[in-house]
Formats: structure tokens, sequence, C-alpha cells
């Protein structure tokens, strides 16, 4: 049986995606990565076997991809997440011509032209501004979950400016505007927004093109999507899981390989 | 099964750092010896060594502290004694050099220089204005500046070659006679200029090996082969080390030994930017393992590309003209000079792909790059990448970071090559 597994090592979880023969996929998993990359690699893999009840003799090809993609102590091979975020993508939205990808520690824009190939990307350098974590901070600063940031962002009258592009600095302009009596909720829509400013200076760099998906865990909330979208003009397409984007390109290039 | 790629290690290149320690051993004994020092930033040091003054350009002393490892504590001194770690690594390493003699605190001992009797200082960015500032500041050494104004437009050359050759003749001449006490040497710059032509000839056709398929050496070797046509400028040894390499290239292209084994590069790549002199061999082993090559950049080849155009003659007029005239080297670093220039090398190297290496500390050539990038793949169909880190600040640079952007970028090359 010729399944290819797709594994997407992030900073902050692993992704793992089982694809059929048929490119159909038979089972995902998302975990915490922690500190040591190589078992929540392995780990992740076996749950995806356990859940589509394979065994490892059944695997054609494993990828992986990511930071963590040299961690991957099973893979065959070694593919960018560049590439294989454009490729899960497409594969998700056949007319996709650019990708948000926001991770936990990572946020790019990657150009999509015909055949799936990447044209171009940008990503945030050795900077934290943008990414899972910046918001997992602000959450904290905030003293909410941080599955509660994205609906707070609605319950917002009156969004503020949250100037600073620094984490740290962020943090400390947080505490602030709540000495100045600012409502939790207008200081989460303008974290949204300071996030979705980042981003739009990313999408003008490699060039805005609809149509446009947003992936990665941030994707998952829904105010940071909703202030990207305004910021930069056009609907976002969100995958029903949109934490695997990367996983399930990995998977398909696997496959190809088998 | 997967190509295993390694590099074919040029046997000349040993011979370089023997001249390069002898430089800088010179350097940090001529005070003892009575000699007159300079320090210079721009192309404006072949004034003080035409009157025998030693000498070192910013650049220069940055690549030799990279290539004996004490940049980062030199670095480090210079922000311990106030200076900003976002400001320009070359800057802070003369600080930091500087006050760690002042302050009796204890780094490489060959990384340290005697203070200068003279800054020349060429200034082709604000930070090398503040850098001379921060010398005469900190440190009382007189300073002598020139502006060498960026060239926009080719029409404009001729006014600015005549506003530098003026500054050459009316202010640096002058200055560097008053320092030195005695008449400018025109005849020693007439022989300095000689060597350099030679230099640079026998440079350009080790160049044309660049140019092979495969290639028979890489950028980085040519990196560490470029003093003779820098600060070891006029020194005779350089001809002969190019001579040398001249000879050793031709034997490997008879030989069929590439500069990449077993077979040769997969990937050839054109590098935007400075070198990044600390990091070269962190560099290389990313690009070899993949079979990728550089072969040719924008900062390396503006070190006298056109050695047909010095008249040793003329030598203050030519060195105008190198810049502000036929020879163009200002020109190429404006927004159409740039792209005119890569284009050119895009062409004659044949590049799959272009590295836009983005100093975080130094901006002068990177606030184009994505521009850059865009234009050349629509006329040339080749990606590029932008790869962020620093010259010599390790502060500044992130292995994962690079290796991403460099693995996409050859993802991105055999995409468009299937």
């Amino acid at each position: 049986m010729a399944i290819a597994i797709g594994v997407d090592v992030g900073s902050l979880c692993t992704k793992t995606v089982i694809l059929d023969g048929g490119n159909n996929v038979l089972a995902y998993d998302i975990m915490r990565s922690g500190h040591y990359y190589k078992g929540a690699a392995e780990e992740s893999i076996d749950n995806v076997l356990k859940t589509a009840g394979l065994r490892k003799e059944d695997i054609g090809y494993i990828l992986g991809t990511g930071y963590g993609r040299g961690a991957v102590s099973s893979a065959d091979g070694q593919v960018t997440e560049i590439t294989c975020h454009a490729r899960g993508a497409t594969r998700l939205f056949p007319g996709v011509h650019t990708v948000i990808d926001i991770g936990g520690q990572d946020s790019k824009v990657i150009g999509i032209g015909d055949n799936a190939r990447v044209t171009n990307f940008v990503m945030n350098d050795k900077c934290a501004a943008g990414t899972g974590r910046f918001l997992e901070v602000m959450a904290l600063a905030l003293s909410v979950d941080i599955g509660e940031m994205g609906d707070l962002f609605f319950a917002s009258d009156k969004k503020v400016e949250v100037s600073s592009m620094c984490t740290v600095f962020a943090e400390s302009e947080v505490i602030s505007l709540f000495a100045q009596g600012h409502k939790k909720a207008d200081i989460a829509a303008g974290i949204a927004d300071s996030i979705a400013r980042r981003i739009v200076g990313m999408v003008g760099q490699v060039g805005l093109k609809e149509e446009v998906i947003m992936s990665g865990g941030v994707a998952k909330n829904a105010g940071v999507a909703h202030a990207i979208g305004e910021r930069i003009g056009a609907k976002l397409l969100i995958a029903d899981e949109p934490q695997i984007v990367g996983a399930l390109g990995a998977a398909i290039i696997a496959s190809e390989r088998i | 099964m997967d190509v295993k790629y390694k590099v074919n290690r040029l046997q000349t290149t040993n011979e370089i750092r023997p001249l390069v320690d002898k430089h800088w051993a010179d350097l940090r004994t001529a005070k003892e010896r009575g000699e007159k020092v300079a320090w210079a930033s721009g192309p404006t040091f072949i004034f003080a060594y035409a009157m025998g003054m030693k000498c070192h350009f910013m650049a220069g002393y940055s690549a030799y502290c990279g290539g004996i490892g004490a940049g980062e504590e030199v670095l480090k001194v210079a922000e311990m004694t106030g200076d900003l770690p976002e400001t320009c690594s070359y800057h802070r390493l003369h600080m930091g050099m500087g006050e760690a003699v002042a302050r009796g605190i204890d780094i490489n001992p060959q990384a340290i220089l005697p203070m200068p009797d003279l800054m020349v200082a060429g200034r082709l960015c604000p930070e090398m204005s503040h850098y001379a500032e921060g010398l005469n500041r900190r440190f009382g050494i007189r300073i002598l500046p020139i502006d060498l104004p960026s060239v926009y437009d080719l029409k404009d050359q001729p006014r600015l070659r005549e506003f530098v050759y003026r500054q050459f003749k009316e202010v640096v001449i002058p200055t560097v006679e008053d320092v030195c006490g005695k008449p400018f040497d025109y005849d020693r710059m007439s022989e300095i200029l000689t060597v350099l032509k030679e230099v640079a000839t026998l440079r350009n056709q080790c160049w044309e090996f660049f140019k092979t398929k495969p290639a028979c050496w890489t950028l980085w070797d040519y990196g560490v082969s470029i003093a003779p046509v820098f600060y070891l400028m006029g020194n005779p040894a350089g001809v002969a080390y190019y001579k040398r390499l001249l000879k050793e290239l031709q034997e490997r292209k008879e030989k069929g030994i590439p500069a990449i084994a077993p077979d040769g590069e997969k990937y050839r790549l054109y590098w935007d930017g400075w070198l990044p002199w600390a990091f070269l061999g962190k560099f290389m082993r990313k690009f070899t393992p993949n079979g990728a090559v550089c072969l040719c950049g924008r900062y390396p080849w503006e070190f006298f590309p056109h050695p047909e155009l010095i008249d040793p003659e003329h030598p203050v007029e030519t060195w105008a003209d190198l810049y502000y005239g036929e020879g163009r080297l200002t020109y190429n670093f404006s927004p159409h000079g740039t792209v005119d220039l890569i284009s050119e090398l895009i062409e004659d190297y044949s590049i799959d792909g272009l590295v836009m290496f983005s100093s975080k500390t130094c901006r002068i050539m990177n606030l184009s790059q994505p521009e850059v990038i865009d234009v050349l793949d629509k006329k040339y169909g080749i990606p590029g990448v932008i790869v962020e880190g620093d010259m010599i600040d390790p502060a500044m640079i992130s292995d994962a970071q690079i290796e991403t952007r460099l693995e996409a970028l050859y993802e991105m090359i055999d995409s468009r090559r299937r």
C-alpha cells in the first residue's frame, strides 16, 4: 500500500498528515513539539498510523518539513515549508495565489504562480512580531485564554492602537493601555490589528494576488484573520484545519516520490 | 541516490594568509618604526599608500577580524563602551578596538592596530561619517572628510567626477602632504596603479573560470583572494599570487576538476551585498552540500573590473575616472546601475538564482533588493531570496533562517527547471 506521510515540525507544534494511494487524507495529527523534536515527530507519525489503522511497513515515503525538518529521523527526504505550504494550499484551494502563514514563531507570505509553483516569498526574521508566540504573550498580558482572543476582537467597539512591533515592548504597551483604562476587548482588537499591519507589509512585498489563503495556528484566531482581511482588502480562505497545510503539502510531495 | 557534493579546495588560496598576516603585522608595528598610520573608508586609501603611510581600510580590517575570529569580542567592547548594537558593525568594530586599547580591555592582540595619524574619511554612507566622527570625538583623530556622492544618472557623472577630482587635488593631497611633511608622491601612486592594473588584469582572467560549466572556483575563493586588489594594492606579491592562481585554474580546466566535486555545481548563484567575512565557512557549508555555488556578486565586482581603464601615467585623474567616469564604480550602486550590472553578471556567468544578502547593520545595498529580485525575475525568469545577516556580528545571524531561505531558493530553481 503506497501511503505517503508529511511531517511539519514547527517551533510550537508538530503536524502530520497521511495520504493513501489516491491522495486522500486518511488521518492527521497536531501535537506540541516540546523540546525534543525528534521524539515529537516520531510520536506524531505513530499517532496518524494508529488513527488510520496502518503499520510502519505500509509507509511508502515520509517527507519532513518545517524548521525541525532535520529532526524527522525516519524521513526519506526534506523540503522547506515554503514549497510545502504552496502545495498544500493549492490542493485545498486550487485558485490560490497567495499564502499567508502565521505559525508559532514564524510568519510568511508566499506568492504562487502556475502549477503550484512558488514565485516569491518573504518571512519574518529573528523577530516574533506578528506570530503565534506574539499572540500568546499578548493573551498572558490580557489575562485571557488564547482561544478567547479572537472572540474578544469582535466585542470591541473602539479599537486602540498597539504601535510596537516588538513582542516585549508591545507587552509593556498593553499593560500601559490597561493602566489608561482601556477595555480588554479594545486592546485585543488593537493587538490583532498590529499583527495585520505587520502582515500587510509582507503581502505588499510579495504582491497580492487573489485568491488568498491563511494558514497556521493563528488562522484559528478569527479576530486576527478578520483584521488581516480588512487590511489587505481581500477575503481570506481558511481551511477547516489551517495548521496542517504545510504537512499536507509535504505528504503530497511524498506521494509523488513513491 | 543523493549526490554527495564537496569542495575541491584550491592550493593557491592557502598562500594568501601569509601575505595578509604580514600586512597587518607591519601595520601593528608601524609606529615603532616611526611610520605614519592612516585609517580609511571609501576608495581613498591609495592616497595614504602613495605617501608611504601604513594604512588600513574599514572593510579590510573587518574581513581580517572575521578571519582571525576576533570580531565578536571586539564588538562586545564597543557595546560595553556605548555603541548601539544595531549600528554598522564595521563602525562598532573600530570603536571597540580603540576603546579596548584606551581602557585596557583584553582583546585578541592580533586585532589591535595603532591609532591613526589621519582618518581618510571617504563618505559613501552616513555611517562612514559617524565612524569618522567617533574617531575624532572619542580619540581626537584628525579627519580628512571626502564626499563621494552617488551617481543616479550617467548624465550627472561628469559634474560629480569634477567635484570628486577637485577634492582629491585640493583637499586630500594637501592634507596628506601636511600630515607626512613632504610633497605628494605622484610617482608612487603611479607605481601602485601599475601593479593594480596587472593584478586586476590577471584577476579578470581568473574570473573567466567562473564562466565555465562546471565552474573551476567559487566566489568564496575569490573572497579570500581579494586583498591584492584591495588593501594589498601596489604589492607585487599580488601579481605573483594571481599568476599562480590563474595557472592552477587553467590546470583545473584542462584536467576537468570542478570547484564542487564530484561533477560540478547544480545551482549557479549570484551573491548580492557585502561578503559575510566572519561567516564565509558557515555559508559555504550551506551551499556546498546542495551543489550550490556563488560565482559573482555586486560587491566583489567593485574592485576594478575594468583594469584596461587604469592609466598609471595620470594617477589622480584615473582614480576619479574609475569611480566617476568610464569605470562606473559608483553608478553600479545606483538603482539603474545595479540592475544593469547584475543583468550583465547573470548573462556572463549563466546564473540560476539570486542570493540577496541583506546586512542588518548596513543598509546601503539592501534597500532596493526586493525590487531588484522582481525586476530580474521578470527579465530572466530566475528566482531570488533575501537572506538577512551581517558581515561580522554573530548576533545578527540565524542558521535556521538562512537554511530555510536558501533551500527554498533551490526548490524554486528546481520547480522552474521542470
